[in-house]
């Protein structure tokens, strides 16, 4: 389409469109550039060039292990995502009854839902069954706000396909777990791909449930930095951010790749 | 004859029967009975139990008083230190989604009806901050924002010859951050409205006379509601249920639900005023989506049901 979908408005409509991503994007410069200032506290303009900070965080097991905990959780939560989603989208896109909409509305209510709210119910439920295994509380509350990121992206999948295939197979003989995996399966990688990407980082940067479900030995990530940033004073923290927007970064290169990122966030 | 005639219509009830109760039923009862299952024990039940400690006391010994009572949401209502929090809450909220309706509509509008390689640039630029951690997000406009000299934004206005100015720890600097990182949930349902505005609607009110800015105000704006307003629900919801923003960019001198209700139930282990609070934060959001829904629905009755 041409500027003429924007009428006679579309230079100043341009410019203005410049201006706010800048306001999007030169924020997330500003970390990057201190990173490699050569001064003991973080100072504006950066002066020197260093790449101290990066060598000393990443020798930091105050960013090391924390970094290795939300990998890990980031793993298991994503697992038990797609375990629990992939088969609810199926029954969601594949059959219709009566109670359809009110199970769709209350799996992907999570979305909607106020997150730090979702974490203190949890913290609740935890505290009176006398929970106390953070890993499993956290995999548990990750796998929830994750779910239904998985049954969006598995359900455009399945609904690109065609349901007859699966029919004939079932038909043939095979059975319901010979017929997904061989014929249903294949046919929604991308989506099983998308849906656990999402639920991998979604975990990765979530904060509203894991403040109320982390321990002092089971901390993730985004805790981690969010105390350094009180405590650490040297452009070390600045290091850390540039890590994780070069790590963000990567992951949206990847989606963009794999599905196109549109389509991954299904928008 | 009359056995060839009452046939058909008992296969296909007999048909009906076993697809409701046979293996069709079934197999949606396996496929989906883990997920309802999961969520009714982990979301459904502790999220009521919440609600339930809302209205009751803590006892000194940590015990819950045997009689449900208001008394939770009356010190919520009349303490002054609560009220100022709430409405701060509430003030943040509307600026931030404001301000992000304002910002999102021309990176909207280019990412529809802009040139198709341009507004394939601007969904990556839009979607791709939502992939970076907001505490990540936030420390940036510490950086920024920081009071003195060191400050990215005080430090530009004293080479132009300007004053100081003092944003950190205010409501603003919350704003100005939360509108950075809730910027996107406001661009994507307001880009897919506008998508879905046949253009010739457009072309139509300009054949007929209408310049830009009326063509504008008069088709495009109010064709675009039902995305904004599910934008501003969003944002709004997202603004006042935040913690991390808050937290970082407005400290103790711009407290919001958030940073009360984390600081009630992991500080003080007020238990019961913690659930109070998170009670009003889930109402708060419900009467904004709700309020939004219906808002649509009376306006575009064929759109809303079209959305879901």
């Amino acid at each position: 389409m041409s500027e003429g979908g924007l009428g006679k408005g579309a230079v100043l409509l341009y410019a203005i469109t410049a201006v706010i991503t800048l306001f999007l994007l030169v924020p997330l410069l500003f970390p990057i550039a201190l990173s490699f200032s050569d001064t003991p506290f973080v100072v504006f303009p950066p002066q020197g060039f260093t790449l101290q900070w990066y060598w000393k965080v990443l020798n930091e097991p105050d960013f090391t292990s924390p970094f290795l905990f939300s990998v890990q959780l980031g793993i298991f939560s994503a697992i038990g995502a797609l375990l629990l989603g992939t088969p609810t989208a199926m029954g969601l896109v594949r059959y219709s009854f009566p109670g359809r909409g009110l199970i769709q509305g209350l799996v992907l209510s999570p979305l909607v839902f106020p997150m730090l709210v979702t974490g203190i119910a949890l913290l609740r439920l935890f505290t009176s069954i006398n929970s106390h295994s953070s890993l499993t509380n956290l995999v548990i509350g990750h796998t929830l706000v994750t779910v239904p990121y998985v049954i969006r992206t598995v359900s455009a999948s399945l609904l690109l396909i065609d349901p007859s295939i699966e029919d004939a197979a079932r038909t043939l003989g095979a059975t319901r777990a010979q017929t997904f995996w061989r014929i249903t399966r294949p046919q929604i990688v991308p989506g099983l791909f998308a849906g656990g990407i999402f639920a991998f980082v979604t975990s990765f940067d979530n904060y509203a449930i894991s403040m109320w479900l982390a321990d002092a030995e089971n901390f993730p990530m985004p805790m981690a930095m969010f105390a350094l940033i009180s405590r650490m004073f040297d452009p070390g923290i600045a290091a850390i951010a540039s890590l994780m927007i070069l790590m963000s970064i990567l992951i949206v290169v990847v989606l963009e790749r794999l599905t196109g990122l549109q389509r991954a966030m299904s928008v | 004859m009359a056995v060839a005639e009452a046939l058909p219509a008992n296969t296909d009830r007999g048909g009906a029967f076993a697809a409701f109760f046979g293996g069709r039923t079934l197999g949606a009862v396996m496929l989906l009975a883990p997920a309802v299952l999961f969520f009714v024990v982990v979301f459904v039940i502790p999220v009521g139990l919440m609600i339930r400690y809302s209205f009751y006391q803590q006892t000194t010994t940590g015990d819950l008083t045997a009689s449900a009572t208001l008394a939770n949401y009356a010190r919520l209502a009349s303490v002054d230190l609560y009220r100022t929090v709430v409405m701060t809450t509430l003030r943040v909220s509307a600026w931030t989604t404001l301000i992000a309706m304002l910002l999102a509509y021309p990176l909207a509008l280019v990412m529809v009806r802009g040139n198709a390689l341009v507004g394939r640039a601007l969904t990556v630029i839009v979607l791709a901050p939502l992939l970076i951690n907001v505490v990540v997000r936030t420390y940036a406009w510490r950086v920024i924002l920081a009071n003195g000299e060191n400050g990215v934004l005080n430090w530009t206005l004293a080479h132009v010859g300007l004053g100081p100015v003092r944003l950190l720890y205010t409501e603003w600097a919350v704003i100005i951050g939360s509108v950075h990182v809730f910027l996107p949930m406001m661009v994507l349902p307001l880009s897919a409205a506008l998508g879905k505005i046949n253009p010739s609607v457009e072309e139509a009110a300009r054949t007929l006379g209408a310049n830009s800015w009326s063509v504008f105000r008069r088709v495009t704006l109010p064709l675009s509601v039902p995305g904004l307003a599910v934008g501003a629900t969003l944002v709004f919801s997202l603004t006042a249920s935040s913690f991390v923003t808050p937290a970082l960019l407005g400290g103790n001198f711009a407290k919001m639900l958030g940073t009360l209700v984390e600081e009630q139930i992991l500080t003080v282990f007020d238990w019961p005023f913690g659930a109070a609070i998170a009670t009003l934060l889930t109402v708060i959001v419900m009467i904004v989506n709700l309020g939004s829904v219906w808002l649509v629905e009376r306006r575009f009755p064929s759109r809303a049901s079209e959305a879901h």
